[in-house]
């Protein structure tokens, strides 16, 4: 991807916001989107919409908040890399040449979502019966088995994730004292080893990006840096005997290897180029796994970079410097489009007390389902 | 005399009418290749094969533990009182496929690597029924 800029990001803070509606969420992402790309909305020629819970034709109806200006308007769903695969779809419209401009927005109300269904829930279904959060419990047992992990590595992942939220207005969780993983641990048991503060919240929010020409971005907001978009990967499961067709699942590491392989090649860097790293940390084994599959260290040494704090902010490479899903929150539709927030600011220098002294080059990952990887490279051109 | 039992859904595995029986998983056979899948499908899953003679078979009901978790939550579905926290393991069948399914049984009995025995568990009536899920028990050590 050689010729796509992120123009402006927005957000609305992920919360519980059972006074707001997806519309009030999204007017406000998609409203400080534009005015920090320096656009109006008249100028969007199309828009991707990602939302994962709502009724069909949500997003054009949550589209209407803006005016009503007869661009195309499209849906994108891929469960919690639906904001990512909007993303994507939103780059290819741009590096194609077809749009100068191009609005991404995610929005979800995870909460409303689960007010509708805890009546009705009935597990019809063999996986239905099983609380999601096993699902990812069952990595970190194999990981304790193989590696020798410990639950106070996945701790102080979590609570770096919990400091670093603290520092982002956006992040749903706010501690207002240091968070300390013999803190993380203390919390209550979810699934063995995962406890709650491992664990990302249920919340709802909003987030855009307006994806455009970089010459455009020079044009608009002279002397900033431009936040050139230089690689996107979109990939699903191979089959590899072992694999798991039932339940909510984790998905193949092979997936993430290989999402990885093909954002690097794309964008002529490798990951000792990464300044600041996204990913898909719903339960802290999450992030502590995609480390050693995206490279950040070699396999079998995630602990040692955890206890030499290689991943914390003014580490080797920062990761989830926002505070990820555990900590800036999952709200579905819009969580991929976070990542793309605070990546943006920090390549641009505008991450406040959470900026990065070198921020040139970010990836952002997410996994929808455990059946589809996405990943992103941003750069600071 | 026991109760009769139905499935929580039909299609993934067998209630046997004695009730000492193991169930047994319904899966499929790829008859080119001869891979074997979890749950039951009609086109081979192997990029290399994707073949449409698949013929049903049923697969366990022994396998081995490939991991496990303890979940502190109820089994959702279940109206009984002792499925308030439950264990969860993968499950690697000695025909190839793996699953994740419920355990019997508390925490400290699961290891890694541990031979395991399919069996059905109530979680709640409809009527004279009883309705089943699918889990899987510790073997005693030596069976």
């Amino acid at each position: 991807m050689r010729d796509v800029a992120i123009l402006g990001v927005g957000m609305h803070r992920f919360g519980m916001w059972p006074d707001l509606t997806n519309g009030d969420m999204s007017r406000e992402a998609g409203l400080a989107a534009l005015r920090d790309a320096g656009l109006s909305f008249r100028d969007v020629q199309a828009a991707f919409v990602g939302h994962i819970f709502s009724h069909a034709m949500a997003g054009v109806r949550v589209m209407k908040e803006f005016g009503l200006t007869g661009l195309p308007i499209q849906r994108v769903e891929n469960a919690s890399a639906t904001g990512s695969a909007a993303l994507r779809e939103a780059c290819w419209a741009v590096e194609s040449g077809r749009y100068d401009v191009v609005m991404v927005l995610g929005f979800d109300k995870m909460t409303a979502m689960i007010q509708q269904s805890s009546g009705t829930t009935d597990a019809g279904n063999l996986e239905d019966a099983i609380l999601p959060a096993a699902f990812f419990a069952l990595w970190a047992t194999r990981r304790m088995h193989e590696r020798g992990t410990k639950a106070e590595h996945l701790a102080r992942i979590a609570a770096k994730n919990w400091n670093n939220g603290a520092l982002n207005p956006m992040s749903q969780r706010q501690a207002d004292a240091l968070i300390t993983p013999e803190k993380v641990l203390a919390s209550s048991m979810v699934a063995w080893p995962l406890t709650k503060m491992m664990s990302c919240p249920i919340g709802d929010g909003a987030a855009c990006a307006i994806v455009g020409r970089p010459e455009l971005a020079r044009k608009l907001n002279p002397g900033r840096p431009v936040v050139k978009v230089t690689a996107s990967h979109l990939g699903s499961e191979k089959y590899a005997r072992g694999h798991l067709f039932v339940g909510p699942v984790v998905g193949p590491a092979q997936m993430t290897i290989d999402g990885a392989h093909a954002v690097y090649e794309e964008a002529g860097v490798g990951p000792k180029d990464l300044d600041l790293v996204q990913v898909h940390d719903a339960f802290a084994i999450e992030e502590l796994e995609y480390y050693e599959l995206l490279g950040l260290c070699p396999p079998g040494e995630a602990e040692a970079a955890i206890e030499r704090g290689d991943f914390e902010r003014g580490g080797r490479v920062a990761v989830s410097t926002d505070g990820g899903l555990i900590a800036r929150g999952h709200p579905g539709g819009p969580t991929g489009l976070a990542q793309i927030w605070e990546t943006t600011l920090q390549l641009r220098g505008e991450a406040g007390p959470r900026q990065l002294a070198r921020a040139r080059t970010g990836l952002c990952h997410m996994m929808g389902g455990g059946s589809v990887c996405v990943i992103h490279v941003l750069q600071r051109e | 005399m026991s109760r009769a039992r139905i499935p929580v859904k039909p299609g993934f595995f067998t209630v046997p009418d004695d009730p000492t029986a193991s169930p047994r998983l319904l899966g499929s056979r790829c008859e080119a290749c001869g891979e074997h899948f979890f749950p039951r499908r009609r086109v081979c899953a192997r990029a290399e094969c994707l073949s449409e003679r698949l013929v049903d078979v049923e697969l366990g009901p022994r396998g081995t533990l490939y991991s496990y978790t303890f979940v502190h939550f109820p089994l959702f579905g279940s109206s009984r009182i002792e499925h308030i926290g439950y264990g969860v393991g993968q499950i690697d069948l000695p025909e190839g496929p793996r699953v994740q399914l419920p355990l019997a049984g508390r925490q400290q009995e699961y290891r890694v690597g541990m031979m395991l025995d399919a069996e059905l568990e109530p979680i709640r009536e409809d009527g004279d029924l009883d309705i089943v899920i699918l889990r899987f028990r510790p073997l005693a050590r030596g069976a």
